[in-house]
């Protein structure tokens, strides 16, 4: 596999051969929350293991849309990593939110509804493509995708969608859809595995809570070092990210 | 690695109608027996919204025998059924209804700041429950800024001690700010997050709260079991040890005959052509409109839905909205300063266990003159779960793609730290009616927001203070989310009916027999989380409409005596204490 595309892995620092495709990458070797399950209660265990073992189908997003979907959650949350049959099926989850029509609580008055955001965002990405190269967005290959999705997130888009970025404005586009794609990932037992988050603790509850301990049944770092695929624009991360356009950039979710 | 039990004795956690894995005992409630009211009876208060301070409010008065209804737009939770240890699954506990938000520095709303269900707020609060200082009472009369508050730290601090008893607080024998004081339950252990924070405060000689104010039971009280330091206290606490108007007052409310209503979304207060209000009308969960008479009524929806409702009561002689001849209806909101700073450590944190909230410092909440700021702020221990933590990863440092998977997995060694910043009350801070609708066909709520220049330089400073306080603890790199935590204001009590809406007992200055009681009534916020001091408005103005009897229903006096307190109405085994021998 040559630098690039959905399937692309991190590499060996020293070698720089790809790593292999693991049913978990991450630095906890073995470390599996769904193996608490039984000491979960159940209204949670049912909850978690529903996300598992039904994924939900598509509603929202058209069958035109899906493939374009696909792309963009294969690049901004790669998992050309995990073994395929262990990949968290995150357009499926971000698609059950759209169609359930779940906000959490507010719309920027910059913005339109999330369904609305998500296919001018499409527009946007097709048209910025075909002017700088006479084709749709999916028809890029995968290293200009890339280049232009960078571009987004840097909130200096391509030309040739200037009049939907007036109608919305492009960090917040992207953290719309950074954050769905984050949100549906991070939600999931197996990414939980991957950073050694605990899980669902109650009722048995947690007994070593200083300095990091883990617990009994938790897993001691096995940390091994890696660099993305040749060709990935989006490691390593800005120290602080500048403000855009004099809009400091707000967290959403609660801590306090 | 040892050999571990790989399944509870026994076999999986049973069901959840089955009561044998409940920790403790644990009180029931008994709906079906709750007394219930018809629309069309004159009940004597309805109370708009049942949360920190609505769930207070129906305590006090139904305890001292008045007809209650409390009218809840949320449902009525069963925990053990309803809630999860999960931060997505818990998505139901927060306002999610449309509002829309600008202004140059716009809030988010929803899961950060606002509940929905009996309990409100309190059901997803981190818990951390410490006091203004006697300075927040009057920072215009000090500082030149802001406006002072119609009432006294004094005449509030006998009903801190009666709600820190209440739900109860436990935090440190001895709480060094503000008018210090101790508290009766003993402090949590700390988690990983604590240590950081004692360990650079302490190589910096910055005095810290160890262990609290925070209310969560440290140790069995009652019918209450003790925390399990899983920390997921604002996904909703299943143990039952985090405080919450669900289970501190409403059962008692309930035993005492209110009626909690959930599922009853109040669209309009209705006044009456003598002036007066005469009850609410609201839609039940399928929409159907209903309307309940009462003598009084007392709106506490929180900073946003209690200015909201309030607009869209105008009516004729309430034009610009009901007990808005000020103008000061939805104005003057403010949010704190909660920016999350982050510092990675070599060895290992686990920031996810034992509660976000255990330990402070408040050395820094005062105004300081050597400082280019007036007012203050405090640091404080949180503990983001994945999502959160992701997403602060992605408005912070701008992760994406690979970046962002490299950064999460070293999840673990990040230690944050909660930055809570006094923002002033300015003006144009303000909710108004948006012209789109919700669900219902009510206009939703616009909110706009602006940070004025010492707002932004107390943020500064908090954020460079929590780096400085990492860096002393070890960490080897920094970085931080701006954002905001909680909401009040926006129906300010004040001495002035001209730039007020409620005077210093929560009574509107056009409507006599209208209340507004919720964190919406704080003129200024300081740097304490606000939901102690709902609750503690909440009592005392119950306190004030029980010394008035009847006169609140059937006068338009307005009468200022402060009301003696009833410790006697608090929930039953809050005050037991040593006995003392009667009669000698």
């Amino acid at each position: 596999m040559s630098g690039n595309g959905p399937d692309a892995r991190p590499r060996d620092l020293a070698t720089g051969e790809s790593l292999p495709p693991a049913s978990q990458p991450g630095y906890y070797p073995g470390f599996q929350t769904l193996s608490q399950r039984d000491f979960w209660d159940s209204a949670t265990r049912r909850v978690v293991e529903e996300r598992v073992r039904n994924v939900p189908r598509i509603r929202f997003f058209s069958p035109a849309e899906v493939p374009l979907m696909q792309c963009l959650c294969d690049h901004l949350l790669p998992q050309g990593d995990r073994e395929p049959e262990r990949r968290v099926p995150i357009l499926n989850y971000l698609d059950e939110r759209l169609a359930a029509g779940r906000i959490p609580g507010y719309r920027f008055e910059v913005m339109p509804p999330d369904g609305e955001a998500y296919r001018l965002g499409f527009q946007a990405l097709d048209r910025m493509a075909w002017t700088a190269r006479g084709s749709d967005f999916l028809g890029l290959d995968w290293d200009s995708q890339e280049a232009l999705l960078k571009a987004l997130h840097d909130a200096e888009p391509w030309p040739g969608a200037e009049d939907v970025w007036s109608r919305m404005p492009v960090h917040r586009w992207w953290a719309l859809v950074m954050g769905d794609i984050a949100a549906a990932y991070y939600a999931h037992p197996w990414a939980w595995d991957e950073i050694g988050f605990g899980g669902p603790a109650y009722p048995r509850g947690y007994s070593r809570l200083a300095h990091g301990e883990a617990e009994p049944w938790e897993v001691d770092e096995r940390r091994y070092v890696w660099v993305a695929p040749e060709g990935a624009l989006s490691d390593p991360v800005e120290s602080e990210r500048v403000a855009h356009r004099g809009t400091p950039a707000q967290g959403q979710l609660g801590t306090h | 690695m040892p050999s571990l039990l790989k399944g509870p004795l026994g076999g999986a956690f049973p069901p959840s109608d089955s009561a044998v894995h409940r920790l403790g005992s644990m009180q029931t409630v008994d709906l079906q027996a709750m007394r219930r009211y018809w629309d069309d009876d004159l009940v004597d208060y309805v109370i708009v919204g049942v949360g920190s301070a609505g769930g207070v409010l129906c305590q006090r008065l139904a305890r001292a025998g008045f007809r209650v209804v409390g009218l809840e737009a949320g449902p009525f939770w069963d925990t053990e059924k309803d809630w999860v240890s999960d931060e997505v699954g818990s998505h139901g506990l927060y306002w999610n209804d449309l509002r829309i938000t600008g202004g140059s520095d716009p809030l988010t709303l929803g899961s950060n700041n606002s509940g929905r269900g009996v309990g409100g707020g309190s059901v997803h609060w981190a818990s951390f429950t410490p006091r203004l200082h006697p300075s927040d009472f009057e920072v215009y009369t000090r500082d030149g800024v802001g406006v002072d508050w119609p009432i006294s730290y004094a005449d509030l601090k006998p009903y801190y001690e009666l709600l820190e008893l209440e739900m109860p607080v436990a935090g440190p024998a001895y709480f060094p700010w503000g008018d210090p004081h101790g508290y009766a339950f003993g402090p949590h252990p700390l988690g990983g997050v604590g240590n950081k924070l004692m360990e650079g405060c302490a190589a910096l000689d910055i005095e810290v709260s160890a262990g609290g104010p925070v209310a969560i039971l440290s140790g069995s009280r009652g019918d209450r079991p003790h925390c399990i330091y899983r920390g997921f206290c604002i996904q909703g606490c299943k143990v039952g040890a985090k405080a919450s108007t669900l289970v501190t007052h409403v059962p008692d409310a309930i035993a005492s005959g209110a009626e909690i209503r959930p599922h009853s979304m109040v669209s309009r207060v209705v006044v009456g052509s003598d002036g007066r209000v005469e009850g609410v009308n609201y839609l039940d969960r399928n929409g159907n409109e209903h309307h309940q008479r009462a003598r009084a009524v007392i709106v506490s929806g929180y900073a946003i839905e209690t200015p909201r409702l309030l607009l869209a009561s105008a009516c004729p002689g309430h034009e610009n909205g009901l007990a808005n001849s000020s103008g000061a209806v939805g104005r003057y909101l403010m949010a704190q300063v909660g920016n999350v700073v982050l510092g990675r450590f070599d060895e290992p944190v686990r920031m996810y266990k034992a509660p976000p909230a255990h330990a402070l410092t408040e050395a820094f909440y005062e105004t300081d003159p050597r400082n280019d700021f007036v007012r203050g702020y405090a640091l404080q221990t949180v503990g983001p779960l994945p999502v959160a933590f992701a997403n602060q990863m992605i408005a912070a440092r701008g992760a994406w793609g690979w970046g962002l998977r490299r950064q999460m997995m070293d999840y673990n060694h990040w230690s944050p730290l909660g930055v809570l910043g006094e923002i002033l009350p300015w003006e144009e801070n303000r909710v108004t009616l948006a012209s789109e609708t919700d669900q219902w066909g009510l206009p939703v709520a616009h909110v706009s927001f602006n940070l004025h220049e010492n707002d932004r330089r107390v943020s500064r400073a908090g954020t460079a203070r929590a780096i400085e306080v990492l860096q002393a603890a070890g960490a080897t790199e920094t970085f931080s989310e701006s954002r905001y935590a909680h909401l009040v204001g926006a129906c300010r009590m004040g001495s002035d009916p001209a730039t007020s809406v409620v005077d210093g007992f929560g009574r509107t200055w056009d409507v006599p027999n209208l209340f507004v009681c919720d964190g919406s009534v704080m003129p200024t916020q300081g740097s304490a989380n606000p939901g102690l001091t709902i609750q503690a408005l909440a009592a005392r103005t119950a306190d004030y409409l029980i010394s008035q009897g009847e006169t609140v229903f059937t006068s338009d006096r307005r009468d200022m005596t402060p009301p003696p307190v009833r410790r006697e109405l608090s929930p039953p085994g809050t005050h037991r204490g040593v006995p003392r021998l009667a009669n000698r």
